[in-house]
């Protein structure tokens, strides 16, 4: 397909006012959309072509849109973010489709994230299993020296890899079970391979999960849909170091 | 609520349980198709002096009966547990549902393994209640008397009929497709997951479902060809045949129930 050809689509969109009123999923024509547009252009254009017509435009989250912040995720033709692997909604473009196609487009469907209004669902589950214990006690005051605690390469490297979660939410979407253990695993293990995350450790894991249940998300079926969705290919393998973490936890904790 | 309420209460927690006692059902497995292979030797002699043996200790059998029955009724448990609360967690549920993983091997129309887990252990377990109604607590059988027999003929018995042996042939595939990702994912859920063995612990685990499934299933062809390895046995007139003859006696505390 020449770059330059552009697309005529029908657009299955999940409409619904607010939380407490159903949805239902309502069709759009768009012609001649770019193939050089990102998927959430796209979806400016049709809420240019809505509000000319009167009617109330399309509610989508987004912020940076440079694939940094993955707000703006939404589950497209059943995939979340789309079908590109490593990318975010807003990275995900036109080209990607072709003329003709029918796109549905979905909220995250999750009982832990209630739609706010269309395509919009509140994600402060993921905030309050971060104030469980996501975090590490620092004392406030005059800047540590960044050199005082030595940290092996291999460690750094192996944290670095579990805080490049973005909080999508796109393993939560992912999983058949509405899990949000990838993105608990990967805050659980980003600080367990760090000596700062050392003290809080076992409190760590043990309030997080307790969280995440009380949060109402689902089990892990070790389906690992949640590693193939995530924009920021965080790996399955930060579930291991979690349910290791839980089980010392348990085992050896005080309380 | 005490430490250990919490953590079984837990959704990490339970995967825990759930692995745990997978791996415990898979070691039974593992014996139970090494006593049926028995089969294959001779007659049926070394067979029955196995199941004989196995039944000696009234104590001991029912001490592992009662192991491997809360294994059982623990992975079941959790299993409707969780299934429970893993849809409820999801609520709406999607117009259309995609993966993203395109490396699975076995799949029949998007449905895989690992997905369908709650419905392939429901096929076992409506497996096992025919299984164990025809073994353990079976009498008769199409018109013959079987409680009382030989393992060996009981076995013979049951499996000559077609639809029987059908029914195992299903039960030992669903078992096989079962394991096939349980075998591996129990090793996720305890915690054991590293790039120096992943890849081994994924080739036994696959070679533990073909074993167990082609293993187990080989008995359809085994029944519906009459259950007899060695010809000699076959023309041996009914009464006088060579597997009774061969057969140690038995003691009274050999009699099942």
């Amino acid at each position: 397909m020449p770059a330059h050809k552009q697309l005529n689509l029908t657009l299955r969109v999940w409409r619904q006012p607010d939380a407490g009123s159903r949805g239902e999923f309502r069709d759009y024509k768009l012609y001649s959309v770019s193939p050089e547009m990102s998927f959430l252009e796209m979806l400016d254009v049709l809420n240019e072509q809505l509000l000319e017509e009167g009617e109330e435009p399309v509610a989508f989250d987004h912020d940076c849109r440079e694939g940094i912040c993955g707000t703006c995720g939404v589950v497209i033709n059943g995939q979340p973010h789309g079908p590109m692997q490593g990318t975010t909604t807003c990275q995900l473009h036109m080209r990607n489709f072709e003329d003709g196609d029918l796109i549905v487009i979905e909220p995250w469907r999750a009982s832990a994230f209630p739609v706010v209004r269309d395509l919009v669902v509140n994600r402060s589950a993921f905030d309050r299993i971060i104030q469980a214990g996501g975090y590490v006690s620092v004392r406030t005051g005059q800047a540590p020296d960044g050199n005082a605690i030595l940290v092996p390469s291999p460690d750094q490297a192996g944290a670095m890899d579990a805080a490049a979660c973005i909080g999508c939410g796109a393993c939560v979407a992912a999983c058949k079970n509405a899990s949000a253990m990838l993105f608990t695993a990967a805050k659980v293990s980003h600080l367990a391979q760090l000596p700062q995350g050392e003290p809080e450790r076992k409190q760590r894991a043990l309030q997080m999960i307790a969280t995440h249940d009380e949060e109402g998300f689902g089990a892990c079926t070790n389906t690992y849909e949640c590693e193939a969705a995530c924009p920021a290919e965080i790996s399955v393998s930060h579930i291991a170091r979690l349910n290791r973490e839980y089980s010392k936890a348990m085992l050896t904790a005080r309380q | 609520m005490s430490w250990v309420t919490a953590a079984l209460r837990s959704s990490v927690g339970k995967k825990f349980v759930m692995g745990i006692t997978g791996l415990f059902l898979c070691g039974f497995l593992v014996i139970h198709l090494a006593g049926n292979l028995l089969l294959y030797i001779g007659d049926g002699t070394v067979y029955n002096e196995y199941a004989h043996k196995l039944h000696s200790n009234p104590i001991l059998l029912f001490v592992a009966e009662v192991i491997l029955f809360a294994g059982f009724l623990i992975h079941i448990y959790l299993a409707i547990v969780t299934n429970r609360e893993n849809r409820a967690a999801r609520g709406v549920r999607y117009a259309v549902k995609k993966t993203k993983r395109e490396d699975r091997t076995v799949n029949l129309f998007g449905w895989t393994p690992d997905t369908t887990m709650f419905a392939s252990g429901a096929v076992i377990l409506g497996f096992l209640v025919v299984h164990l109604s025809d073994f353990k607590f079976g009498d008769i059988v199409h018109g013959e008397r079987i409680a009382g027999l030989e393992p060996a003929d009981k076995a013979r018995i049951l499996m000559s009929d077609a639809i029987r042996a059908g029914i195992y042939l299903v039960g030992s595939i669903f078992v096989g497709i079962h394991v096939s990702h349980g075998f591996w994912s129990a090793f996720q859920s305890l915690g054991v997951n590293h790039p120096k063995y992943n890849d081994w612990i994924r080739k036994v685990g696959i070679a533990f479902a073909i074993i167990v499934a082609v293993g187990f299933g080989s008995f359809f062809v085994w029944g519906i060809s009459g259950g007899e390895v060695d010809p000699a046995v076959e023309e041996a007139p009914v009464g006088s045949s060579s597997v009774l003859e061969t057969a140690p006696p038995r003691p009274d505390q050999y009699t099942q129930k």
